[in-house]
């Protein structure tokens, strides 16, 4: 094990631009951005129409608002502060991708394979390792930037309300903030068993291309799909793909039929009742089970090329 | 090495041991079924020219390639249990396999981690001796350095089997020697063994023990160091000698200084002495002849 906590801390060290810097820096310009914008609200805020309610500033906002709806409240300013740190996520799928990507070919590249194979790791572990740090850790480091952001976010704009005499207090849903980082992880670990075939494809071609690795992981499906139109007329392939990096979500929660009416209800949805859709659904369901296999028997193929690099 | 090699005692402790270890790409047989074994304590040099089969060799007992027939590298199948093997063996296969984009610190809090033999101590011990900044990317080390590195980190981990291919490739003449001297002084011990492949024969035929010689995937030559030295001698050929100096049959003839030279393998340094000037051949030579001549 601690063998594996090596390489997992390696790769994170490798890939540290991706992993750390990255959702730094957009959660920083989103805060930077922020700051800007509710120095400006004073003044924009007159244009709006809701100058006519008698609102100045934030503070009134939020004063108004917790009079008039006091129970959607907290779920509102949860789900503002998700809005708000939305740009880190932009990033996350080509962080993934390109880590995965490059994971099992630059070292054959830049031929450090003849060290890592020095040293007493074996092949699977690094392999997994490769996977584990991209799909499991990336995204884990992006949500803890995120937390972060919210939380300064949380506090600026409290800071920002108190000034103005509103209620800061309501600026600190904490209990639903925490229950959406949770579910959060859940709903991201339904969502990456799904594209774990797609994974497992990146990271094989990453060990099998001499060259051109993007080529290879995005062209030779592309063709699939391309001759599969062609010759049977049909888009099997497309849609398998289509459904594994996200159009399972129609089924899972299409069917629900229920009424939503204001952000708690949402709220409550996306940290209970979605997760429960989701995994009830991706498990009795075969698409997903064929998608895990094929997912396994491409990290075995994987490895076994690894276990032949030099 | 087993067929040549008689002073080993019985029952010692065999490093390597292959029996028709062979390795084929395509029509091309880079290894022709070839035995051999070697035992601990050695300093063996494998040496043939480039495409010989060397490296594919090497790559076998190190378990970096597939391969046919039957191989033990200390007790383990290379093939199947390189992480294990990996733990007493320590290899630097080629210059600059050091990652790049890693400080040379964190190469050795890497190794630190996942190398239970490795002793960091040690480590700073040999890179004190240099002038490589442990705060630099390896991308930013010269060539020089980069192989002072990764030198620093194989001769502190404590191997029973190390295999250096070309280790001294791109580094001066002041560094390979002190190379040599520090592999001889302060790591190779009785419980070790060596493996080296050099162009750079002359610098480390007084350390080695054993050589092989490898010649189109062939095992031409096994020999301990001491016997084979001896087996060969070069003369200069007096005036008026010539006739008597081709009769002994040498393995190969040239002129040099206006004298016939000859080399002879096997044949009595009394008798050549009348014939003229003897001398030893270096190991460079030997091996020339050998491949060239009828020295086979």
């Amino acid at each position: 094990m601690n063998i594996f906590k090596a390489l997992v801390m390696r790769e994170i060290l490798d890939g540290k631009n991706g992993y750390i810097r990255v959702p730094l820096i957009l959660a920083a310009v989103t805060i930077v951005l922020l700051l800007l914008s509710s120095i400006g609200f004073g003044n924009a805020i007159q244009f709006d129409e809701m100058h006519k309610e008698g609102i100045e500033n934030l503070g009134d906002a939020m004063a108004l608002a917790q009079e008039k709806e006091a129970h959607e409240m907290p779920a509102a300013i949860t789900l503002g502060y998700w809005g708000m740190t939305a740009l880190p996520w932009v990033a996350l799928p080509f962080v993934i991708f390109f880590s995965l990507l490059g994971s099992l070919y630059e070292e054959r590249r830049d031929r450090s394979i003849l060290f890592w194979k020095s040293m007493p790791t074996a092949d699977w572990q690094e392999v997994l390792a490769k996977l584990f740090v991209p799909i499991i850790v990336a995204p884990l480091i992006f949500l803890t930037v995120v937390i972060a952001a919210q939380l300064l976010i949380a506090l600026l704009l409290s800071i920002v309300v108190l000034f103005q005499g509103g209620p800061f207090l309501v600026m600190w849903p904490l209990w639903f903030m925490i229950q959406t980082w949770i579910g959060w992880v859940f709903m991201y670990l339904a969502f990456a068993l799904w594209a774990l075939p797609m994974f497992a494809w990146v990271s094989l071609v990453s060990a099998f291309a001499d060259r051109m690795p993007f080529l290879w992981a995005v062209l030779a499906p592309a063709i699939l799909i391309a001759v599969e139109a062609i010759f049977f007329e049909t888009a099997r392939v497309g849609t398998w793909i289509g459904k594994h990096l996200g159009g399972w979500t129609e089924h899972a929660f299409g069917s629900t039929g229920r009424h939503i009416d204001g952000p708690r209800d949402v709220l409550t949805m996306l940290t209970g009742e979605a997760q429960m859709n989701a995994y009830s659904y991706s498990l009795t369901s075969l698409h997903f089970w064929i998608g895990i296999v094929i997912a396994g028997g491409f990290i075995y193929a994987a490895i076994e090329m690894r276990k032949r690099a030099i | 090495m087993t067929d040549t090699n008689t002073n080993s005692p019985a029952g010692e402790t065999k490093v390597i041991e292959a029996v028709g270890l062979s390795k084929s790409f395509g029509d091309f047989h880079a290894l022709n079924s070839v035995d051999f074994s070697m035992p601990m304590g050695r300093i063996v040099g494998v040496i043939g020219a480039n495409g010989a089969g060397k490296t594919t060799m090497l790559n076998a007992i190190l378990g970096l390639t597939s391969y046919e027939g039957d191989l033990k590298v200390l007790g383990h199948n290379p093939a199947t249990e390189r992480d294990a093997l990996m733990k007493d063996v320590c290899f630097i296969a080629d210059i600059a396999t050091l990652p790049k984009w890693m400080k040379v610190s964190e190469v050795l809090d890497y190794v630190e981690r996942v190398h239970p033999q490795f002793d960091r101590a040690k480590a700073m011990d040999f890179l004190s001796r240099t002038n490589v900044p442990l705060d630099k990317k390896v991308r930013a080390l010269s060539k020089g350095m980069t192989v002072q590195v990764h030198l620093a980190v194989v001769m502190s981990i404590e191997a029973k089997l190390l295999v250096l291919d070309e280790p001294t490739l791109g580094l001066d003449i002041i560094f390979r020697k002190r190379f040599y001297q520090s592999l001889l002084e302060e790591y190779f011990d009785e419980d070790r063994t060596v493996i080296i492949t050099t162009h750079q024969v002359e610098e480390v035929e007084h350390i080695l023990t054993d050589v092989m010689f490898i010649k189109d995937g062939n095992i031409v030559l096994e020999a301990d160091m001491d016997d084979l030295t001896q087996q060969f001698i070069e003369v200069m050929v007096e005036k008026g000698k010539e006739d008597e100096a081709l009769a002994l049959k040498p393995i190969s003839h040239g002129v040099s200084f206006g004298k016939a030279t000859c080399v002879y393998k096997n044949i009595d340094r009394d008798t050549l002495a009348k014939l003229g000037e003897t001398r030893r051949l270096g190991l460079a030579d030997i091996f020339v002849a050998t491949m060239t001549g009828d020295g086979q």
